[in-house]
């Protein structure tokens, strides 16, 4: 399944209680974004562990964006969890020389328009800038390598 | 489910909406059909202008009737819309509705994008579908025992009204009311437009039949205080509201006295609950229309009940012993807010929504004005008149053949209230200018008595009960429902309903309308003293789990998860079961496990990894 692909695919994670149908809102606004996203919707992305990730991006994934629900997560604790996990992530893209700005958590509410296309259009730029996943990425691990650098909250006030 | 058992599908059905040009003005979908049916596993592709339509559905029921396909994509609209209206027919086919994955081409496709990257993309996602279902398992629901028991919560009208309907269906009935009377708002009305029926006889009638009914136990001044469980089996803490605060509980309360006893807190078993929680009317600010400034500036609420105690000079309404010879009636006083123009309350929001109650209710009191007190002038001063439902156009003429005077303004220029100064408007307390859109723009000045606010309604003071049950709270900040059309009385919380104000301003008719709806959702859901839920919870391969309790201690449910001895080929081992009924389902459990022996049913990790494959795959070309 190698993937030759100039436009760099997006992946987004999206939890089907609050960022799938904020996904939704964007579509009946018909507001525009890059069609190189693809939005699949998960019940809590705490679900997957380290390894989904990476493999994602060592299929050819350029560019994963966990949309969430933050602190309006309906499962108490599982977004402490995936905050975690997300930087151990981090930690691995960093020792395998991605740049972990490749991969951002976010949260994305039922009527976050404005946040969920800001989120793609920023990844866009990232994943344009960047090119296809490689390992020992130049860059990688220096501007954003604090951890949780790729973290954010766009929540906003309905 | 998990590796060890995994078999994949090679008869996927796909199936392809043109929603009616929504979806095919855009996505080229017999491209994407014809594409798509090159994909390995992919049995059928075919395309319907309305794949909800009964024709569209017939398409797949036919596929499974003939051994077609055994796993079906639709590539549609959101599966909110629709996953249950293909589940549904997969299901009359005979086939397990659970092997049926969604594609939505239109809301994340087709209206954010166009031409040829539209076609493409839509390719990409029905690919990643038919990688998804080709690994997808029938699974059987979810059994649980449900309690024939539901709480309401909130005693007005539409409370009430769910409550003796639930009560006449056979259930068991509490029905909670945080302050000591029953009736809610329609108590502190008199007359209700448009029949003039007395709010007291409709809210007496109702109250009557619930304190009597056996099946309902009613609880006044009583709140919620916990609130936990899930569909069918609810667990509600509840508690006598008190005048003081809870700690002073056992203690001197100052100017108070002392409270008695530790208060009883009680828990109700209830299996649904409906939310007749209602509104707060708006209180204008200070000095909004010279209100709170101004004697002789009341709301309509003020007013009525001002005028149930109505007496005669002459053909001249008194209230409170003054007589009224001209009053002004004025609109949208706190509804239909625009930015800009309207102040903000304190946190910095307004009302941008229609009351929708407030003009029938005005001419309703117009009229009564006018026909009882024909020496009482009426002046009607809006923005647009919005008389809807059945008997309230009628209202509207009835006002204007009984000779109110209607006047039109903009929300730009809303009529300014002012004292009145003796000089050209006469002796009356207020004086009351309008630019009136009705004669071209003409400034009007009157001298009135009287101005009543015509006050919308707002979102109850339910923040305590939104935090503690995690509702849904809409941007009008009234509680939101799953679909204003496809599930208007549900909430995003399984087995809680929405009954009357809580939801949105409405009349009485409506807020029974709407309590009727909540009351037969939740006794179809319970009819059967069992619900039937999604069985998406976390599942373990027995071949693949070496016991090391990982998953429990990543598990975010209580009891969810336990460890059992179990006899391998190898002999005696421990291995981790799953409690379906406590299982949350969110996969918690799936990213910690070392053997991958624990996974999801119906989302699991290796879906996931297929769709994720079939993104980043080449689909072969068929143009």
């Amino acid at each position: 399944m190698a993937c030759r692909d100039v436009e760099g695919k997006i992946l987004i994670l999206a939890t089907e209680s609050c960022a799938y149908p904020g996904a939704d809102s964007v579509g009946q606004a018909h507001s525009g974004y890059p069609a190189n996203t693809y939005i699949l919707r998960v019940r809590a992305p705490v679900m997957f562990p380290e390894h989904f990730y990476l493999d994602c991006f060592a299929k050819g994934i350029s560019g994963i964006i966990v949309m969430s629900c933050g602190e309006e997560c309906p499962w108490e604790g599982a977004y402490k969890a995936l905050a975690d996990r997300i930087d151990r992530v981090y930690r691995m893209m960093r020792e395998q020389g991605l740049d972990i700005r490749r991969l951002r958590l976010t949260a994305i509410c039922t009527v976050c328009n404005r946040a969920f296309l800001k989120e793609v259009n920023q990844m866009n730029e990232i994943v344009q800038e960047l090119g296809p996943p490689r390992a020992q990425e130049a860059g990688a691990g220096d501007a954003c390598a604090e951890d949780g650098a790729g973290q954010g909250n766009n929540q906003e006030s309905p | 489910m998990s590796g060890s058992r995994q078999r994949k599908s090679d008869r996927v059905g796909v199936y392809i909406c043109h929603c009616g040009g929504n979806i095919s003005d855009h996505v080229d979908v017999e491209k994407v059909r014809a594409d798509v049916e090159r994909i390995p596993g992919v049995a059928v592709a075919r395309t319907n202008m309305f794949m909800c339509s009964d024709p569209g559905q017939e398409l797949i029921i036919e596929d499974l009737r003939q051994g077609i396909v055994d796993r079906v994509v639709v590539a549609s609209c959101a599966p909110s819309l629709h996953e249950a209206t293909f589940r549904s027919a997969i299901a009359r086919a005979g086939a397990n509705p659970y092997i049926y994955e969604h594609a939505n081409i239109r809301e994340h496709v087709s209206w954010v994008l166009h031409g040829d990257k539209a076609t493409a993309k839509a390719e990409k996602l029905v690919a990643a579908a038919v990688g998804k279902a080709r690994l997808l398992e029938p699974l059987d629901p979810i059994h649980v025992e449900a309690r024939r028991h539901v709480t309401v919560i909130g005693a007005g009208i539409a409370g009430m009204t769910a409550a003796r309907l639930l009560a006449d269906r056979g259930l068991e009935v509490v029905l909670i009311e945080k302050s000591p009377y029953l009736g809610g708002h329609a108590a502190r009305l008199d007359r209700v437009a448009p029949t003039g029926e007395r709010a007291a006889d409709l809210v007496s009638e109702l109250a009557e039949a619930v304190l009597e009914h056996a099946a309902v136990t009613v609880m006044t001044s009583t709140r919620l205080a916990g609130f936990d469980g899930y569909v069918g089996n609810y667990d509600l803490r509840v508690r006598p509201v008190l005048a003081g605060p809870a700690e002073d509980r056992n203690g001197y309360v100052p100017f108070h006295g002392v409270v008695g006893g530790n208060p009883p807190e009680l828990t109700i078993k209830t299996g649904a609950v409906i939310l007749a929680t209602g509104f707060r009317s708006y209180r204008p600010r200070r000095g909004e229309y010279g209100y709170g400034d101004l004697a002789g500036v009341v709301t309509l609420p003020e007013f009525i009940r001002l005028f149930s105690a109505a007496e005669r000079s002459g053909d001249c309404l008194v209230l409170d012993g003054r007589t009224i010879r001209s009053v002004a009636m004025i609109h949208c006083v706190g509804s239909r807010q625009i930015p800009g123009i309207h102040e903000e309350d304190g946190d910095g929001r307004l009302n941008e929504y229609c009351s929708r109650t407030c003009c029938s209710a005005v001419l309703h009191a117009a009229c009564r004005i006018r026909e009882l007190f024909a020496g009482t002038r009426v002046h009607d001063l809006y923005r647009d008149i919005r008389t809807y439902g059945r008997g309230q156009e009628e209202l509207y003429e009835r006002a204007s053949k009984s000779g109110v005077l209607f006047h039109r303004f903009t929300a730009e220029a809303p009529p300014l209230v002012e004292p009145g100064d003796g000089g050209e408007t006469g002796d009356f307390p207020l004086r009351l200018t309008v630019r009136d859109g009705l004669t071209f723009g003409e400034e009007v000045r009157m001298g009135v008595d009287l101005v009543v606010l015509a006050t919308g309604m707002e979102a109850g003071d339910i923040d305590e009960l939104v935090a503690m049950m995690k509702l849904p709270v809409g941007t009008d900040r009234f509680l939101q429902e799953v679909h204003p059309k496809l599930a208007p009385v549900e909430t995003s919380v399984a087995g809680v309903f929405l009954a009357g104000t809580a939801q949105a301003p409405m009349t009485i008719g409506e807020a029974c309308n709407g309590a009727a709806a909540a009351a037969v959702k939740a006794a179809s859901l319970l009819g059967r003293g069992y619900v039937e839920l999604d069985p998406f919870v976390a599942d373990v391969d027995p071949a693949l789990c070496r016991g090391t309790g990982d998953c429990l201690q990543a598990c975010l449910a209580d009891g969810a998860l336990e460890m059992v001895e179990v006899e391998t080929e190898e002999g005696a081992a421990r291995q981790a079961r799953v409690i379906a009924a406590r299982c949350l389902g969110c996969g918690a459990c799936v990213a910690v496990c070392p053997t991958g022996a624990i996974d999801l049913k119906g989302w699991s990790l290796k879906q996931y990894e297929a769709m994720v494959d079939m993104i980043v795959a080449d689909i072969p070309d068929n143009a």
